[in-house]
């Protein structure tokens, strides 16, 4: 290998990235997807709109209905249309939840019986949906715990959140979109770097020169790469600074498997750089086979342990899972190298980067097909 | 100039079809991305992964663990102590860890309340907090108390809280978005990068013809799209319940393909290469996928951010096709829906048409 000619088309290609304006898009849009998702999702719900028909007009519903208004869950507001205009408002999706308290409903309980409430709930956004229902029945479980002090149950809950105390969602998302970011934007680059000569034809000074095929695949590989490290830290810095995601465990094994995972994801776009010829193919390409699984296989949305089936070996096929777990390990949990499962799993990383790279240099042809 | 039009179109849609990796992935796109999407995302905690460390006899944790099941929670695994339990949380194989302590039983029989130690894995935060509501009413209704209140819930729409109904319509919305603005904008770009466009617009025909007739062509083969993933995915696997009008659902489609050719031909415009357009378009779909409601609704959102959402095209879209297929929205409460995808999506489309067809 001749580190001169190496060295050489190196310099070409950081000078056309630089020239090509796409050096901005090396770190614009790792940044722009971690502050966009990391404000973006939220599976906590609050203020939840909420209508109250109160058809019943007593001491009792009033109290209900005060109880609701004072909950920060719900946005509560009496209703005085009729039911039939409330859940006309569910439809327009003016309205999330719509309580009824029946005529008669004091009156009932004091007789010893039981009232009825009927509540109307949109399920169009279906986690919302269940925990806006929970919330209700808990709502009305203290309100009657009020009432009636001695409905105390006879076993009780003592629940610890580990890893993440105040169940915050940035400390729950936030680390989940590295193993995104870092799939999504080094292979998109490294697609991009080689099609565009393809496309251009200026593949042929390749296929013509001596240039040696290692050559040329570690000269497009290693801008790529060093630029790309350089948002292992940017991301970082976004995730404490911006999110105050604490951070428990060692940064050099962060560091380390993250420079990994960016090899995996450049060996990915190596990939789809041998199948496509066009510069456009190559991206719907890549961003489709990288930004499902980066999401579905994230543990950010549902946990591995939750899977069954067929989609647990898809997860063990895709490299987003062994990095994840080592970075929300990095972040919340902080066990590092102590445990087992981090030392396989960074074992596991190293191999899937040199098995891809190897497979896509072994792939690529140096002449026309 | 119809036939100009239409020979154009034609012209562009052969086109597209010669191109067979574009073909694949395009179908790719709207088939099988749209089902692993609806199929594999699942939000809900389902498959709960539960650990237990039981210090008492038996019988009365065995009737507590036994009302832990499918969908819910999976078999609870027995673990010998309670650090053993605490590695596996740790671990990242159980999310929830119950621990009866030896003086649970006693006290239960004794009419004390009860303790029952729960370590929850609060990473996966949503989850781990709709498994500890599961386990309190599972809790409460063991207690057998008689709530004096009798809640009544009807979910609406969704009744059934299935998260692949609602993930494949976001995602087909999405891929929408996606293939709408790129496929435009290559269109546009790749004759631009080979030098033709510039002998495009100095033809004898009317430049807002040829543009009207490329995009449009992409349009056709985005509703094509469309039609298939309707048919094949939403309805033919998912059984996507259809509450509305199938044909409002179309039409607002039809607006929306517009406007995301609209967003494709201004980056065409002020792109070079497809390099450019691929940052263009990832700098600009990204937020707009973001502010658009797919994934958090948006008055769940921070206030600045509903402000901004506002602006995106595909919020209306999105919201419209929601209300549509879930909530059954008649014609005339559609209305909002159908003002932004179009006013949005004329501007945009506006625009663009301007900027692209300037020959300097």
């Amino acid at each position: 290998m001749n580190w001169g000619v190496v060295r050489a088309y190196m310099r070409k290609e950081i000078l056309e990235l630089y020239r090509s304006r796409m050096i901005v898009i090396v770190y614009i849009l790792p940044t722009f997807i971690i502050i966009l998702f990391g404000y973006g999702i939220r599976l906590e719900v609050t203020h939840a709109r909420t209508l109250i028909i109160d058809h019943d007009q007593s001491k009792l519903s009033r109290d209900l209905a005060e109880r609701f208004m004072h909950s920060r869950y719900f946005d509560s507001y009496l209703f005085h249309g009729t039911e039939q205009q409330a859940l006309h408002r569910i439809k327009q999706a003016r309205t999330e939840i719509l309580l009824i308290i029946p005529q008669g409903f004091e009156k009932r309980l004091l007789h010893g019986e039981r009232g009825e409430i009927a509540a109307f709930i949109d399920g169009a956004f279906p986690v919302r949906g269940e925990t806006m229902s929970n919330y209700v029945k808990g709502e009305i479980f203290h309100a009657a715990q009020s009432v009636a002090p001695g409905l105390a149950p006879r076993i009780t809950l003592n629940s610890r959140n580990l890893f993440n105390q105040a169940m915050r969602d940035e400390d729950a998302i936030v680390p989940g979109l590295f193993g995104l970011i870092l799939l999504v934007a080094p292979a998109i680059l490294s697609a991009l770097l080689i099609v565009k000569e393809k496309e251009e034809g200026t593949i042929f000074n390749f296929y013509s020169s001596p240039v040696r095929k290692s050559e040329f695949i570690l000269a497009k590989l290693i801008p790529a790469f060093l630029l790309h490290s350089l948002n292992i830290f940017i991301l970082f810095f976004w995730a404490t600074w911006l999110f105050q995601v604490p951070f428990r465990g060692s940064f050099t094994l962060y560091w380390l498997s993250s420079e990994l995972y960016i090899l995996i994801s450049l060996g990915i776009g190596l990939l789809v750089s041998i199948i496509t010829r066009a510069q456009i193919v190559a991206i719907v390409l890549t961003i489709i086979i990288t930004i499902i699984p980066g999401f579905l296989y994230s543990g950010m949305l549902m946990p591995i342990s939750s899977m069954s089936g067929e989609s647990v070996v898809e997860a063990h096929i895709y490299p987003v899972m062994y990095y994840n777990h080592i970075v929300y390990d990095a972040f919340l949990i902080g066990q590092g190298l102590d445990a087992p499962k981090i030392r396989l799993y960074l074992l596991i990383l190293a191999l899937y980067a040199a098995g891809i790279l190897a497979l896509g240099s072994m792939l690529m042809k140096k002449e026309l097909r | 100039m119809t036939r100009t039009f239409w020979a154009l179109v034609t012209k562009e849609i052969i086109a597209f079809f010669r191109s067979w990796g574009l073909v694949a992935v395009v179908l790719y796109s709207f088939t099988l991305d749209i089902y692993i999407a609806g199929a594999g995302i699942e939000m809900q905690a389902r498959n709960v992964s539960v650990g237990y460390v039981d210090r008492t006899g038996g019988a009365l944790s065995y009737r507590i663990l036994g009302r832990l099941h499918a969908p819910e929670f999976k078999a609870p695994i027995r673990f010998p102590s309670r650090e053993a339990l605490y590695n596996a949380v740790r671990n990242r194989e159980i999310m929830v860890g119950l621990i009866f302590n030896d003086d649970f039983s006693r006290d239960y029989h004794r009419g004390r309340p009860a303790r029952i130690d729960l370590l929850l894995d609060a990473i996966a935060a949503s989850q781990s907090f709709q498994a500890l509501q599961y386990l309190r009413n599972i809790v409460l209704d063991f207690s057998r108390i008689q709530v004096p209140v009798e809640l009544k819930i009807h979910k609406l729409f969704n009744q059934n809280a299935r998260t692949s109904w609602f993930m494949s319509l976001a995602e087909l919305l999405s891929i929408t978005t996606l293939l709408g603005v790129i496929l435009t904008a290559a269109v546009f770009v790749r004759e631009k990068e080979n030098g033709t466009w510039d002998i495009m617009l100095l033809m004898p025909i009317d430049p807002r013809i040829t543009i009207l007739a490329k995009s449009f062509s992409q349009v056709l083969i985005l509703m094509g799209g469309i039609l298939l993933a309707t048919g094949l995915v939403l309805f033919g696997t998912f059984n996507l319940p259809i509450n509305g009008s199938l044909a409002a659902f179309f039409l607002l489609s039809f607006f929306y393909a517009f406007t995301s050719a609209g967003i494709g031909l201004f980056v065409a415009a002020v792109s070079r290469s497809m390099l450019q357009v691929a940052q263009m378009a990832i700098l600009i779909m990204m937020p707009m996928i973001f502010l658009s409601g797919a994934w958090t609704p948006i008055h769940a959102m921070h206030p600045l951010l509903q402000k901004l959402s506002l602006l995106s095209p595909l919020r209306y879209y999105i919201e419209g096709s929601e209300s549509i297929f879930f909530r059954g929205t008649s014609w005339m409460d559609l209305w909002p829906y159908f003002a932004g995808v179009i006013l949005l999506g004329g501007l945009l489309y506006y625009y663009g048409f301007r900027k692209i067809g300037k020959l300097f």
